[in-house]
């Protein structure tokens, strides 16, 4: 994605949707002893669609606007997000994953980094109380749940900046596919 | 997607990264070293009076969402309640029936008298009802935001209360405002890390400071009382409300906390480790109260409800 008005303008609504409906309801529905976060999801995908400069920005503002609409300490979400945008970001540019399944292991990875980096930075910067061992098993399933509705969420916001991507990943995948002619046994190059 | 290897890539996507990194730390740190009065915490309160309208928008209209949801934890949990909400009846019965010799008997009649101060809030307090419309999404934060402010006589340090997780249950204590917009207000819950509030175990009269363990919401920890004081499972904890040399807790006596659970002597520890259920269902609160002086309003010129 190159930076331009209209790819800003399209990853600041995403960042800005994403973080609202968060705080204001997806952090209430709670299952499985847990909550689903579109936050490092968000990253995540844009991360892989778009690349790490992208996923680093993404990362950015929406840590920023975590932080300032729940009044937690300004610039340590940023700072967590930014990292694990850039992280994904640069995975993707590296490993270019072709499968059509590769959301659901992005999405768990980026929310379980996030999970673990977030609670270490909370723990670097004030925590004064005890910590339960039970925030592993909070981020645990708050992975879990990331990576059963990471399909859709990825869907949506490939569908949200395909207009403003440069090269769509899922079209050049298509065209990697090899061709489907094959022989009579079913392998490629043995026609008879 | 371009993915490209030259310099002029690589050098772009580093410096991107550093500068980006760079300003999230400028951020913590200029966040740290300035007071709640701070150009950083300002334009915060800002930020969120700005988006509360659009929070509480989003938040109505997620509703339905949240309340399926919640429908579908409560059969998933019910199960497994129901067998220890039958055991924990048992108890009570056996409890109540032991109360009601002592109360005729004379032996605790003191403490019953007592009991029934906490039904509701503590004498001379009236409330204002303020609906959640932000819920921090980590457990290391445990804060919310309500759609009251100043404004509506809101102020810092005023305790807040909310319902109990059963309808018929009571609520308690669920934490104190600490900073307010004109019509916002956030609250910093018991469970954040950073809470601590004084009480009291009751009918013994313990004093100590409860505290939460980040990452359990339903189990607080109320710590600094000395070994050798008895603490029963059952006890009810409430706010102490204790004022000495100038020191003063920000929350009145009598509000309810919640209930003792378990008591770990701790054999190498100082004082016990007391376990606490909290009575206020902080997981799911959607309505809460705040509690101020009363007359308080009339005197700044705006209303309880």
């Amino acid at each position: 994605m190159t930076l331009s008005g209209s790819s800003a303008l399209r990853l600041g609504l995403l960042v800005f949707a994403a973080v609202i409906l968060q705080i204001s309801g997806f952090g209430q529905l709670r299952l499985l002893g847990g909550n689903a976060d579109l936050v490092p999801l968000l990253v995540a995908a844009v991360a892989l669609y778009a690349g790490a400069i992208s996923g680093a920005l993404a990362g950015f503002s929406a840590g920023l606007l975590l932080d300032l609409a729940i009044g937690s300490d300004l610039g340590a979400s940023s700072l967590v997000l930014t990292a694990v945008g850039y992280g994904a970001g640069r995975w993707c540019e590296v490993r270019r994953p072709s499968n059509s399944l590769a959301p659901i292991p992005a999405a768990a990875a980026v929310t379980a980094a996030w999970g673990i980096a977030f609670a270490a930075v909370s723990i670097m910067l004030e925590i004064d109380a005890e910590v339960s061992p039970l925030v592993l098993r909070d981020i645990l399933v708050t992975t879990l749940l990331n990576a059963l509705i990471a399909l859709p969420a990825f869907s949506i916001v490939r569908r949200f900046l395909r207009p403003v991507l440069v090269v769509d990943p899922i079209e050049v995948r298509r065209r990697r596919r090899a061709p489907r002619e094959r022989g009579p046994i079913g392998l490629r190059g043995l026609e008879v | 997607m371009s993915f490209g290897y030259d310099k002029q890539v690589i050098r772009r996507r580093r410096i991107t990264f550093g500068v980006l990194v760079a300003l999230s730390l400028v951020l913590i740190t200029g966040y740290f070293g300035e007071g709640p009065g701070g150009v950083l915490h300002t334009i915060q309160r800002g930020a969120q009076e700005a988006l509360a309208p659009i929070e509480k928008g989003a938040g109505k209209a997620l509703k339905p969402f949240r309340d399926l949801a919640g429908w579908f934890g409560d059969v998933m949990d019910a199960k497994s309640e129901n067998e220890e909400l039958r055991r924990e009846n048992e108890r009570l019965q056996k409890e109540l029936a032991r109360a009601l010799i002592a109360a005729r008997d004379g032996e605790q009649a003191r403490s019953l008298i007592g009991l029934t101060e906490f039904s509701g809030y503590p004498d001379g307090m009236e409330a204002i009802t303020a609906r959640v419309i932000v819920r921090s999404p980590t457990v290391w934060y445990s804060t919310v935001q309500i759609d009251k402010g100043s404004s509506d006589g809101v102020e810092v340090n005023m305790p807040v209360v909310a319902a109990g997780a059963d309808p018929q249950g009571t609520g308690g204590l669920a934490g104190r405002v600490v900073s307010v917009t004109p019509s916002t207000a956030r609250v910093m819950l018991i469970t954040d890390s950073d809470s601590g509030v004084g009480a009291e175990v009751f009918p013994g009269g313990e004093n100590g400071v409860v505290r939460p363990e980040v990452g359990k919401p339903s189990d607080l920890l109320l710590d600094f009382i000395e070994k050798g004081r008895r603490i029963r499972k059952g006890n009810t904890v409430i706010t102490s409300g204790f004022r000495s040399r100038g020191l003063e807790s920000h929350f009145p006596r009598g509000i309810p906390i919640g209930v003792v659970t378990r008591v770990d002597p701790g054999e190498l520890d100082l004082y016990q480790r007391v376990h606490i259920r909290p009575f206020a269902d902080l997981r799911r609160m959607d309505v809460v109260q705040v509690l101020r002086p009363a007359g308080a309003g009339q005197r700044a010129g705006v209303g309880a409800e």
